[in-house]
């Protein structure tokens, strides 16, 4: 009885209880705005940087003392920029859903322009090939997810803690949706 | 903690707010206005059109977001740049229009009514309101409009004068002043 009249529980369901069809439409559309506004903004940065993934965030310190677990990436990935030893890429090895950050460090090109090039994390004793798929030697430019362009550290660990505690982050998302869906405006 | 009426109207329960929380005030404060205006008068028929053209370019909005997600699902992501392109300028458009709307359109409006007098003349009625953020005044603005032009009359009172200490609003205050507000202006009509 205290934590709810604090919460003011009881005035938020009286709001919801007295809204009309209307208005309940307009509560459900409002939410799906959210959502969809966030979704629109991903795609839209999808579109304009031209990677499946623009923003990444770093899984595993392969990449130290560059980039550290939880650093968020910004990823480009311009269809005209070559490839070239030293510059760092994210890639997705083929069959697999991780992103993988790693330096490009060997590079062959073709006259057409096609590469094949060897990846290999700054804090790691071996290059990627035992990562790659089994027979695979070399990656292509199709297995690219974009180039590091930026980055803001720290700012991933939401992400992987989320992650890794699946549960709360439903939790999290269903308490603001009850929220956005009971309270007017 | 709301309480059957016994005395006047037994089917209806006492609406209570939060009297701090100024965004419940104002919506409660509405929805009352709304009751009273159309609650004793027949002849005003409530119309939808304003909050219909909302929910509608609500939908669209979602609707193509939604699109844009199954068509990105489907095609993975290279080859459905262009639909992508589409669907976010499309969406983002839909949003401007909408805020245009809900901003010059809408306007603070939340109850539109049509009245047919017994020579087939329509009259059309707004009620809108406005409260700001940590202003305790309630502006409320009836205006109607009808072949001759348009008149609209304002209230400004404190929403205090409609809400007694436990946050309960008090009808027959918020009726008081829509009676007021509506005979004034069915008045100044008829003279003219």
């Amino acid at each position: 009885m205290g934590i709810a009249s604090m919460l003011q529980i009881d005035e938020m369901m009286g709001d919801f209880n007295r809204m009309n069809k209307r208005q309940s439409l307009y509560q459900v559309l409002s939410f799906a705005m959210i959502v969809s506004s966030a979704l629109m903004i991903w795609k839209g940065l999808m579109v304009v940087t031209g990677s499946e993934s623009p923003i990444v965030v770093v899984l595993s310190g392969s990449m130290e003392p560059a980039f550290h677990r939880g650093d968020l990436l910004f990823l480009t990935n311009y269809k005209e920029e070559p490839v070239r030893v030293g510059e760092i890429v994210v890639f997705k090895v083929e069959g697999r859903d991780i992103p993988i950050v790693h330096r490009v460090i060997k590079l062959h090109e073709k006259e057409d322009g096609s590469v094949k090039f060897l990846t290999k994390g700054d804090n790691n004793n071996v290059d990627d090939r035992g990562l790659y798929a089994p027979g695979q030697l070399w990656l292509t430019k199709k297995d690219i997810v974009g180039r590091a362009r930026g980055f803001l550290p720290y700012v991933g660990i939401i992400t992987i803690f989320m992650n890794e505690y699946p549960k709360v982050k439903w939790a999290i998302l269903s308490i603001l949706a009850i929220f956005v869906l009971l309270h007017r405006e | 903690m709301a309480k059957k009426d016994d005395k006047a109207q037994p089917a209806e329960e006492l609406v209570k707010v939060n009297k701090w929380d100024g965004s419940a005030v104002k919506h409660a404060l509405d929805d009352a206005v709304k009751t009273c205006l159309l609650g004793d008068r027949p002849q005003l028929k409530e119309q939808f059109g304003l909050v219909n053209t909302r929910l509608v370019l609500c939908a669209l909005a979602v609707g193509v977001a939604i699109m844009a997600h199954a068509w990105d699902f489907t095609h993975p992501f290279p080859q459905s740049r262009p639909v992508l392109l589409f669907s976010v300028l499309a969406y983002f458009a839909l949003m401007g229009v909408l805020t245009l709307h809900t901003t010059f359109r809408e306007k603070g409006t939340f109850a539109v009514a049509v009245q047919k007098d017994a020579s087939n003349k329509s009259r059309t009625w707004e009620a809108s309101s406005d409260m700001k953020k940590y202003d305790d005044k309630y502006i409320l603005t009836l205006s109607v409009r009808d072949g001759r032009g348009q008149r609209e009359q304002t209230s400004s009172k404190s929403c205090a004068a409609f809400i007694d200490s436990n946050g309960i609003i008090l009808e027959h205050l918020v009726a008081n002043e829509v009676n007021r507000l509506f005979n004034s202006l069915a008045a100044e009509k008829k003279d003219k």
